[in-house]
């Protein structure tokens, strides 16, 4: 980490709170020996028990990313259990996505549902949230994942969730970074002060909702198994590719091209921030890079100046708006969350919630 | 030649990507700009868009969205609804779209001719429409002219004649239903045809696109065959590889 953000401290060795913090955490939350193993034992055996009766044991998430590939992979082919694998299309699916989507799910014969937002909705959506200029720019399409997961989960009757979060390449999290979103109260509040047209189909998860899923009917148990493995991104794309016939697509999050735009140009232009900072320094605490390998790919820029100049060429008539209409969007002076309406205080409680918002936080990095 | 498979996309009126069953409900898809740009990548031979909105609301073709889409497609384009007049091919030309498909107007003969001699009748497609009464017996369904009842060959050497340099040949009964093409009436018209005939309707998996090809289709087309996926019909674009429809093929024969 650097000390781009005022809440990361070093200390004399030179060690960031990130990582002391993430190091501290490391033996209650990632089990990659006999543990782990008697772990997922006990895990499998429980969603059995559970899913008696039902059509699936679980659901899980399919982005196109490595890490719910090889969960998927994990839960069904090794374990046996049954899934329902849920999709939601934003409209900004790379062809790597969902040529791998493709091939896990005809490899394993799972079950698949996707919810394809309406995409005059999600544009409206998020040209207001570039207005608005907010840090977490990924929120129309993270906050849609969230409530189709919960609606999915009790149509289906469906108890249990599988989240590729795992702590060996997501542990980073910094301090007063981020914004949940799970909160739909402000997604609407951004849309009523920026949006031109009415959001009917895009799915708002309301504060009442939000309550009765969690709280009322707990509808979800969300698990971590990639925290039961020695799990390592690169052995596990090796084995998705001899298997499945797994695509390589070498860069990183490229799921969404709305994602790589985020992370690439958006937060590095407006907010100075590198978010492979996050991901490299996880792999150095899970032990699976050295720090001086790490720093090498740092000095490296992202992206190039002509990727960069493709990227906004795309990304803009994607939105509808022109180049320079967009770049000056994101030069914009930044804003705060908090400067609009929003129910932050709501969403401070709940650990499974945590594992979420890590689980959007993280969401893309490969 | 190799046979050709072509993805079907279907508007509607706001612009949206759908899928319909039966010619009835309609499923959202997606955005056409990023199907097309999958489709790009994917190396599709061919894609067919098709405007079921306009003719049932007496609609010329959307030009502007037509170009832009156009101009977003990297493999040739051909575009049906809403055509009625020679003029307005000319401006469709120009926008970028290579193949003319009439549907609703290939009952006018004259216009099927007219098309042919002007722009020449590789870029004049006729779509013909199959239903089965209630006995079972195959007849072509006209839109604006009920009753008529028409042998679906009979009608597809009219067109033939008429100089539809193709004739896409779609059965209402299969649309969207996703369990394969109706080979039969394939097997009936085709091989009677000198011009290529591409099979539409039914089919949800490659092995559909394999047996209408060897039922004698020259062209397997499909809507949800490249859309959906699985038991759930969930959203999600594919394409067959050629490997892959090799082996279909050679299952086959």
């Amino acid at each position: 980490m650097d000390d781009s953000n005022p809440a990361i401290q070093f200390d004399e060795r030179g060690q960031c709170n990130c990582c002391r913090d993430a190091l501290a955490r490391r033996p209650s939350e990632w089990w990659p020996g006999p543990e782990g193993e008697m772990r997922m034992a006990q895990l499998v055996e429980h969603l059995k028990e559970r899913g008696k009766g039902q059509t699936y044991d679980a659901m899980i998430g399919l982005s196109g990313g490595i890490d719910s590939a090889y969960l998927a992979h994990l839960a069904s082919r090794q374990h046996g259990l049954r899934l329902l694998a849920v999709h939601v299309d934003g409209g900004w699916n790379s062809e790597p996505a969902v040529a791998n989507i493709e091939s896990i799910v005809r490899g394993l014969d799972i079950d698949f549902h996707t919810h394809v937002i309406e995409w005059h909705e999600m544009r409206d959506l998020q040209v207001a949230f570039l207005k608005a200029a907010v840090l977490n720019q990924d929120m129309p399409q993270d906050h849609a994942f969230f409530a189709t997961l919960y609606r999915t989960a009790a149509r289906f009757g469906i108890r249990d969730f599988l989240s590729g979060v795992n702590f060996a390449s997501e542990s980073i999290v910094p301090p007063n970074f981020g914004y949940p979103s799970i909160d739909g109260r402000h997604i609407r509040a951004i849309h009523n002060l920026f949006g031109k047209s009415s959001l009917e189909s895009y799915p708002i998860m309301g504060v009442w909702e939000y309550l009765w899923m969690t709280r009322a009917r707990r509808q979800l148990t969300i698990h971590r198994p990639l925290n039961f493995i020695q799990y390592d991104k690169q052995s596990a794309q090796a084995q998705l590719k001899t298997i499945y016939g797994w695509r390589d697509y070498g860069g990183k999050h490229s799921e969404s091209r709305f994602t790589k735009f985020y992370q690439d140009i958006y937060l590095p232009r407006k907010f100075g921030f590198d978010k492979r900072r996050l991901h490299l320094s996880s792999l150095i605490v899970a032990g699976q890079m050295t720090r001086e390998a790490a720093l090498a790919e740092l000095s490296e820029p992202p992206i190039t100046e002509q990727q960069i100049k493709r990227d906004i060429k795309f990304v803009a008539k994607k939105l509808g708006v022109t180049p320079t209409e967009l770049i000056e969007l994101v030069d914009a002076p930044a804003r705060q969350h908090a400067d609009y309406p929003n129910n932050l205080h709501l969403f401070n409680a709940s650990r499974d919630l945590k594992t979420l918002l890590r689980a959007s936080f993280t969401r893309g990095k490969q | 030649m190799r046979k050709r498979i072509i993805p079907v996309l279907l508007v509607d009126q706001r612009r949206r990507l759908v899928k319909t069953i039966g010619f009835g409900p309609r499923t959202y898809v997606g955005d056409p700009f990023n199907v097309i740009r999958l489709f790009n990548e994917k190396e599709v031979d061919e894609i067919c868009v098709l405007d079921i909105d306009a003719s049932p609301l007496g609609r010329s073709p959307d030009l502007g969205f037509l170009r832009e889409l156009a101009s977003e497609c990297f493999m040739p384009m051909a575009y049906g609804g809403g055509i009625t007049a020679a003029c307005q091919c000319e401006s469709l030309n120009r926008a970028g779209i290579e193949k003319f498909v009439l549907g609703r107007s290939a009952s006018d003969l004259g216009l099927v001719r007219e098309l042919a001699s002007t722009f020449g009748s590789q870029a004049t497609v006729a779509c013909v429409d199959v239903a089965n009464d209630s006995k079972a017996t195959r007849h072509v369904v006209q839109a604006g002219r009920p009753g008529v009842s028409l042998n679906p060959l009979d009608h597809c050497k009219r067109l033939e004649d008429a100089g539809a340099g193709e004739i896409i040949l779609q059965s209402i009964d299969r649309d969207g239903t996703r369990n394969g093409y109706d080979l039969d009436l394939i097997r009936a018209v085709a091989p009677h045809l000198s011009v290529p005939t591409v099979a539409l309707g039914g089919a949800g998996e490659a092995i559909h696109l394999a047996q209408a090809l060897h039922a004698g289709a020259s062209a397997a087309a499909s809507g949800s065959a490249f859309v959906f996926i699985g038991r759930l019909r969930a959203v999600l674009v594919s394409y067959p590889s050629m490997l892959h429809m090799d082996a279909l093929n050679d299952s086959l024969s």
